[in-house]
């Protein structure tokens, strides 16, 4: 042992302040969490050195985890907001993945004023999402705003997007979809252009249809970088608060896991911190074991990352 | 050797480390005035310049600084708690009447009791002197009060030769001749609810009882008159909450309805309209009710509270002092059209020329009080979107009142009992 400190000791003096950093920032805070869903922490028994005040709150068990799994109304309806979320989270991607693809292949073209178009549509992910959040809101109203004045015209029917009805959660899919493409696109062209060019002339020469260069040779091409986004994009859309929260609100037609644990943990309501780190554990046992399962389909396939 | 030196540097870290934190944990203790006071106004853009402006001239008279910085209302509260919580935030904030007893049970506002604040109040109105209180102790100073009335077009409503509704009933045969739906807006918010509870004969909690009344049968009538309204085609509303507010304001102050409920923060936005381009098109009327003259508004306004562990305690105390002043008050009133606190304000000319406030003062002085209780202003969030379903047609009123009591239950008042 003392040979073994003696040789390497090092090594572990250059990993130390990166372990102590990730103990303070992200493992203490993180057993905080999990205790704190044991307890009936709120607001009122909180310790408060700032103010003097000692800690009042008490363990009470299982009891966060009852109420919330249990699909109580007035703890969130986990059940069905968990469905929810799935719907919005699995939506939106698939949407983000399938558009971008189609931009990026139409970008990977040789057209006239490539840049210009790749320029305009990265637009949509360089503008602050709350302003694009408040833009949207203002077109989604529903006696002023231009989508349903446009509607009107055309003698369609204008429903009231942002009310309470599931319209609401379409209307912040389309804006979290308008978002989030850029970025897809952006990730899938630079997968694109890696593929060489020479497999596209070879499966020319073999005769394959433009269908099956795609199936063959684009979409196998672009599986890591695929992969990586599409994992990437589903955990930020599983947690996407901002484009909900800002143009909705407290909607429970449109409250997924996150925007209903912020609701607990800062909304006037409650600050119920307890309620409100048990959605945050739940929200981790759920992208862990959804993570786990991706990884290992992906490695079936060869994939290893 | 080598590990003597590690083991030194691991062990400085971590103390390091601890010093770090319990600096960030004490401070705050000092007694002495930093002279320089932070203000956070709750008001709106058409209101922030003169509490900003009167701010300044009180500064400036008591030699001390002042910093105005504007919050949006409905981020403040829940941006001041997260400041006052790590012992950050304004030196003075202008809470809703509501927040106060709040604040003050989770001891993020100042116990004021001993201060020159306290001492003599008895020129305060009644009610909103009340919200300055919690378990005995003063905590705040009345800053304005109000109350929602009956907003209405003048001119449409001469038009159309109706006189301000005094019933709910009275709005619908008025909308036969008022266009319909464009007779009144309904905002679809849970403040908003209020005059028709109330009106009814209802109330959200009991405090006295310790008893949620939120699914009483007056209530779930008062909801049911609120979308009856709806769907006679008396009425019109956003139906989305988001949007709600300000289409309100957009329609009314464009003349396109004939009458909304508002409090008197709204007249600025009014009178920018080309309804209101002649300022006496406004009309002002108590809320209606169920019957003539039992139309019930809540009781609104603002306190002005000192944050529990500011740098500045005699500086904003001065400030306090200066801007809840007759003067001050009378400056407020005359340029805005708030009501004053004090009922000396109300002796001044100019003020009881303003028609603002002369059509309020009744409205304010009638209006219904509201339990000053903690949980006070938490008990909305739960009654928004249940109003908000209800006015969509997306649930019935008993179920969605059912709801909120269970939500009050758990999560707002857990000691009291429903029914």
């Amino acid at each position: 042992m003392r040979r073994f400190l003696d040789r390497h000791w090092y090594a572990y003096a250059m990993v130390l302040p990166v372990v102590v950093v990730i103990a303070v920032l992200v493992l203490l805070p993180l057993a905080q969490g999990v205790f704190f869903t044991f307890t009936n922490i709120n607001e009122g028994n909180i310790a408060n050195p700032v103010l003097d005040r000692a800690a009042t709150y008490a363990v009470v068990g299982l009891d966060n985890y009852l109420h919330v799994l249990s699909g109580d109304p007035s703890y969130g309806s986990f059940w069905s907001t968990l469905v929810r979320t799935l719907i919005w989270t699995f939506g939106c991607v698939f949407f983000h993945y399938t558009i971008g693809l189609v931009l990026a292949l139409l970008l990977n073209r040789q057209v006239r004023g490539r840049t210009v178009y790749r320029v305009l549509l990265i637009l949509p992910w360089a503008v602050p999402a709350f302003i694009s959040a408040f833009a949207w809101k203002y077109m989604f109203n529903a006696q002023y705003g231009i989508i349903n004045q446009v509607l009107r015209a055309v003698g369609l029917p204008d429903p009231v997007w942002l009310g309470q009805s599931d319209w609401a959660l379409v209307a912040v899919m389309i804006v979290n979809i308008w978002l989030g493409v850029p970025f897809m696109m952006v990730a899938l062209l630079g997968g694109l252009q890696a593929i060489p060019g020479d497999l596209y002339e070879a499966a020319e020469m073999d005769g394959a249809s433009a269908w099956q260069r795609f199936r063959h040779v684009t979409l196998p091409g672009l599986q890591s970088v695929s992969s990586t986004v599409v994992l990437l994009g589903i955990i930020w859309t599983f947690n996407m608060f901002a484009v909900i929260y800002l143009i909705t609100g407290p909607n429970p037609n449109t409250r997924i896991l996150v925007t209903y644990a912020f609701e607990r943990f800062f909304s006037g309501a409650s600050r119920d911190y307890a309620v409100a780190s048990t959605y945050g554990v739940l929200i981790l046992s759920v992208l862990l074991v959804f993570a786990s399962v991706y990884r290992r389909a992906l490695r079936k396939q060869g994939e290893v990352w | 050797m080598r590990r003597t030196t590690l083991v030194t540097a691991l062990a400085a870290g971590i103390a390091g480390a601890l010093t770090l934190t319990a600096c960030g944990g004490g401070g705050g203790g000092s007694s002495a005035d930093s002279g320089e006071v932070t203000f956070w106004d709750t008001s709106g853009p058409n209101e922030s310049p003169v509490f900003a402006k009167i701010a300044q001239d009180c500064a400036t008279k008591g030699g001390y600084k002042v910093k105005t910085e504007t919050v949006a209302f409905d981020q403040a509260l829940n941006n001041y708690k997260t400041a006052a919580q790590g012992g950050q935030g304004p030196d003075v904030f202008r809470a809703e009447v509501a927040w106060v007893p709040q604040l003050a049970k989770l001891s993020y506002v100042m116990d004021l009791s001993g201060t020159d604040l306290a001492k003599d109040t008895s020129d305060f109105l009644e009610t909103p002197l009340g919200s300055t209180k919690y378990d005995g102790k003063t905590y705040g100073v009345p800053q304005v009060t109000d109350s929602l009335a009956l907003f209405y077009n003048k001119k449409k409503l001469a038009d159309a030769g109706v006189e301000p509704p005094k019933t709910w009933d009275e709005v619908k045969a008025a909308a036969a001749k008022l266009g319909g739906e464009k007779t009144i807006f309904i905002n679809n918010d849970a403040y908003y609810a209020l005059p028709f509870i109330y009106g009814a004969g209802g109330d959200l909690v009991d405090a006295d009882a310790k008893k949620i009344v939120v699914n009483s049968a007056q209530n779930v009538k008062a909801l049911e008159t609120a979308k009856g309204l709806l769907d006679a085609k008396a009425a019109s509303t956003a139906l989305d909450p988001a949007n709600s507010y300000n289409n309100m304001q957009a329609a009314f102050s464009g003349g396109e309805v004939a009458m909304v409920i508002n409090g008197p923060w709204s007249v600025a936005d009014y009178l920018k309209g080309t309804a209101f381009a002649d300022k006496t098109n406004l009309g002002i009327a108590p809320v209606p009710g169920e019957t003539a003259g039992k139309g019930s508004a809540p009781v609104g306004g603002h306190d002005y509270v000192i944050r529990q562990g500011t740098k500045a305690k005699d500086s904003a105390q001065k400030l306090i002092a200066c801007m809840s002043s007759t003067e001050s008050q009378v400056q407020v009133a005359k340029e805005l059209g708030l009501l004053p606190t004090r009922k000396s304000a109300y002796d001044n000319a100019d003020v009881k020329a303003n028609p603002i406030v002369s059509a309020f003062q009744p409205v304010a002085t009638a209006a219904h009080a509201r339990p000053w209780i903690p949980e006070g202003g938490q008990l909305f969030d739960p009654l928004k979107i249940a109003y908000a379903d209800v006015l969509a047609g997306k649930k019935a009123p008993k179920a969605a009142l059912d709801e909120v009591a269970k939500a009050y239950k758990d999560q707002v008042v857990t000691e009291y009992s429903i029914g």
